[in-house]
């Protein structure tokens, strides 16, 4: 069965520093606040090694449905600039994309801009438009937790 | 100091080998066929190290230095393998130890008449305008016709 590749950017303006936007991503403790696609969720587990060569595996688990397991390698670190990530998705057992992630921040006004690129390759049936969405429902997430002060 | 940019492009290359699948797999799955075709032109550069792991999370391994001095290392991670229909991997190109770009490379194999037609996608980050989506494609081609050359020998 052919795979599908897409692409997508999601852009945000936060009112926070770059630094604190870039940390949200870099630092376990920030990124266990905001992290998740899921309203509710049975159980969380994320590791988050930001180096360049080190891990991230985040396997959020929905009642009632099989896990998305997250596995990512960081490739390219600019220190509170850029980040550049593979990732694979998995649902239960089977992988349902692999991905590259550009993640980069940088000062708008008294705030930070955030800009997202995924670049994909996408199997059977799940497509682009459900990484977009739930990805953009994790940036919002974000402006939440940033908006209440918590991050 | 570096200026930093990114620039996200994506490339697709096609062949129409004369091959069966079976052939055109192995050249792009087997360390010893690949070496054939995979390497930099043998005129003015030298292989210092090659190596390929084909399993999920396997690694491989080019590195080399053009007679000019400039050194070049690849290095990829295998995500996907279909024996012989698919390969997916993420990798890194350095140019004299500083990173160029992190690209994911799909190929797939698909028998036609009796030959066989690959389709290589590339989805690349390009940093801080060390190169160029325009060029890593030119480099590309000539490295898929060297594979398309490697087929018709022994």
């Amino acid at each position: 069965m052919p795979v599908q590749h897409g692409h997508f950017t999601l852009e945000r303006v936060y009112p926070a520093s770059p630094a604190r936007v870039f940390a949200a991503f870099s630092v376990k403790e920030k990124k266990q606040r905001w992290f998740s696609c899921f309203d509710d969720l049975e159980s969380v587990e994320i590791e988050l090694d930001f180096r360049v060569g080190g891990h991230e595996l985040n396997r959020l688990k929905p009642p009632g449905a099989v896990a998305h397991v997250m596995r990512g390698t960081f490739h390219d670190i600019v220190p509170g600039e850029r980040f550049v990530e593979a990732f694979t998705m998995h649902l239960g057992e089977r992988l349902i994309s692999v991905s590259l992630l550009t993640v980069e921040v940088r000062a708008e006004g008294e705030g930070a801009r955030l800009t997202l690129t995924e670049q994909g390759v996408f199997y059977d049936g799940y497509d682009q438009a459900e990484r977009e969405e739930g990805t953009a429902v994790g940036l919002d997430r974000l402006g939440e937790i940033i908006a209440a002060g918590l991050l | 100091m570096t200026k930093r940019s990114t620039s996200h492009d994506t490339f697709r290359i096609e062949r129409l080998y004369d091959a069966a699948p079976a052939r055109v797999w192995r050249a792009i799955s087997d360390p010893a066929a690949k070496a054939k075709w995979f390497r930099g032109p043998p005129d003015v550069y030298t292989t210092t190290e090659q190596s390929m792991d084909l399993r999920v999370g396997g690694r491989e391994r080019l590195a080399g230095r053009f007679d000019s001095g400039m050194t070049t290392a690849y290095d990829a991670t295998f995500h996907d393998i279909v024996e012989g229909e698919r390969l997916v991997y993420a990798y890194t190109m350095h140019l004299d130890g500083t990173q160029i770009s992190v690209s994911l490379g799909t190929m797939e194999i698909t028998p036609e008449g009796g030959r066989t037609r690959l389709v290589y996608t590339e989805q690349g980050v390009f940093l801080d305008g060390l190169d160029t989506a325009a060029q890593r494609q030119e480099g590309t081609e000539q490295l898929l016709d060297a594979l398309g050359r490697s087929l018709s020998e022994a």
